[in-house]
């Protein structure tokens, strides 16, 4: 668990991050949003003092970071970044194996990390690891920063706008991918986003950043349903606020009995991705099935426009 | 041009040069129309290889160390701790580089006397600036996502420095050492004038007594050195910098 506590951070006595102070639970996923200049990747660095703290206090399972060395801190905190950071002098295999070099790990167990991580991550790895940074696609590019935060198996991962570089259809891809991954391995994430939609497709929890300040921290609905200030209101953006809050609904919470023709949505999909099929394939009721293809039921268009109505 | 093409052309000027140290005696025919009449064609007071060696000698003698301390002032003045050293670094590098050769040579002779040490001093002076600002270019010039990524990743400074900044800073660095080198390399002429042993005695030689032909082998041949040299050191930067 981090507990942060009353953390500032001024520059020639201008705050840019005011008196923040929040807990984030194990094998969690805390998206912090705000616009440029809220102060959030500023916060974010403070975790793993790339910026020294003007006041306050982060503590990692009870330990107070500032009583470990700057460079000990980071090697047990994942880092991701925008632009990805990969060293281009080296291969995919030497960036990912990073931190466990610095570590001082055995050869054999690198390469068994490695090669673990590059499976996790869909590289293959035969083709990948040799491969130079400037060989990479920009896809391939932050999966492998991704695999290097990841490698020393880190207490938390920062991620500081990972998917900022990617085109918007990778970038979907990216965030379910990292979604599946945080879930099999149970990591603790803090990531920084501008980009609301990505905040409520992945985090467990958001915090809205505005001028330095936490305006609210809640789960996705309860910033959809229940926006503390008019900062967050506008973050949301009150014409999307039905369609956001259809995408973190899953179509099994509103399946029913019955059977339905033409192709099929996927239970685990979101509402707001079987509102477009309807819209796109003119239908009013699609059949559901399971991950194994089986039958469950059908999802109806007025079940759907119900639970979009219930943000209002 | 195609690279097979090329490198024929390089081993072209190697083999040419090598034949002309080795064998003198055979260029003769070429040479002498521009010898004054029972002039000799090819310089006969000393053997033109130990000439080239003891040319390439001081030039080296002078680079290595102006490399060392170039490159080791360059890494303290971007580090925190040595940032305001910066002005002061510059200005002296620049002093060596605005001092005329000529002019070092002079000052210099009074202090440590004729023959070689004069002309180390000078190439040495002038050799710094380009190392110095090629290094320093290389150093800052770091990406940022890279700069970022490997204080994120926990590198202390010193494997900052030796893991990522330098060798990526390398081929700029190369390029430093290797103009240097060429300016160098002319440069050494000069020192014939305070007696150092190189290719300059030739072309002193052939400028006291009237003799183009001396002058022509002494400063083609210098012209040779410093064409392999620079493409052979542009092909090492350019495979260092392949990666990045």
């Amino acid at each position: 668990m981090i507990r942060i506590e009353g953390l500032t951070k001024e520059y020639a006595g201008n705050a840019v991050v005011r008196d923040v102070s929040m807990e984030i639970e194990a094998a969690t996923i805390t998206v912090i949003v705000g616009t440029s200049g809220s102060g959030k990747s500023t916060f974010l660095r403070m975790i793993n003092r790339l910026v020294e703290p003007t006041k306050g206090v982060v503590e990692i399972d009870g330990t107070d970071t500032r009583e470990m060395k700057a460079y000990e801190l980071r090697r047990r905190i994942g880092y991701a970044i925008q632009d990805h950071g990969l060293f281009p002098h080296w291969t995919v295999a030497r960036n990912i194996a990073t931190v466990p070099k610095l570590l001082g790990w055995d050869r054999k167990k690198i390469d068994a990390r490695v090669h673990e991580l590059l499976e996790l991550l869909q590289l293959d790895p035969d083709e990948i690891a040799p491969r130079y940074p400037h060989q990479l696609s920009g896809g391939q590019a932050q999966r492998v920063g991704v695999a290097r935060a990841l490698a020393a198996r880190p207490d938390m991962l920062l991620m500081d706008e990972p998917f900022g570089a990617l085109d918007p259809v990778i970038r979907a891809k990216a965030q379910t991918d990292l979604k599946s991954i945080q879930d099999r391995l149970g990591s603790t994430i803090l990531l920084v986003t501008h980009d609301m939609a990505e905040a409520i497709r992945l985090g467990d929890r958001i915090a809205v950043m505005s001028e330095g300040r936490v305006e609210q921290l809640a789960p996705p609905a309860e910033i959809l349903t229940h926006p503390a200030s008019d900062n967050v209101r506008n973050l949301v953006g009150d014409d999307d606020r039905p369609f956001r809050y259809l995408s973190l609904i899953p179509v099994s919470e509103r399946t029913e009995e019955g059977t339905a023709e033409g192709t099929p949505i996927a239970a685990d999909r979101s509402l707001y991705d079987a509102l477009a099929e309807m819209i796109w394939s003119g239908r009013e009721v699609l059949p559901v099935v399971g991950e194994d293809g089986s039958a469950r039921g059908l999802v109806r268009r007025g079940a759907l426009l119900d639970a979009a109505r219930s943000v209002a | 041009m195609s690279r097979p093409f090329v490198f024929l052309l390089r081993l072209a000027l190697v083999a040419l040069v090598l034949a002309f140290l080795f064998v003198p005696e055979a260029f003769r025919p070429l040479l002498e129309p521009f010898a004054p009449v029972g002039a000799p064609a090819i310089y006969d007071r000393a053997s033109l290889l130990d000439l080239t060696i003891s040319h390439l000698l001081i030039v080296v003698a002078a680079i290595v160390p102006a490399t060392l301390i170039s490159v080791a002032l360059a890494i303290l003045v971007s580090r925190p701790i040595g940032a305001e050293f910066l002005p002061l670094s510059r200005a002296i590098v620049n002093i060596g580089q605005t001092f005329p050769p000529v002019a070092v040579l002079a000052l210099a002779v009074p202090v440590v006397g004729f023959g070689t040490w004069p002309t180390l001093i000078a190439l040495f002076l002038y050799g710094l600036l380009p190392i110095f600002e090629n290094t320093l270019a290389g150093l800052t010039g770091l990406q940022p996502a890279v700069a970022e990524a490997a204080k994120g990743t926990g590198m202390t400074g010193r494997q900052r420095l030796f893991q990522v900044e330098l060798p990526l800073a390398l081929p700029v660095i190369l390029e430093g050492v290797r103009i240097s080198l060429v300016i160098a390399l002319s440069t050494a002429t000069i020192g014939s004038t305070v007696a150092a042993k190189g290719l300059g005695e030739v072309i002193i030689a052939g400028l006291n007594s009237n003799n183009l032909a001396f002058v022509l082998q002494g400063g083609l041949l210098t012209g040779a050195l410093a064409v392999i040299l620079y493409d052979g050191l542009g092909e090492i930067s350019r495979m260092t910098a392949a990666r990045s």
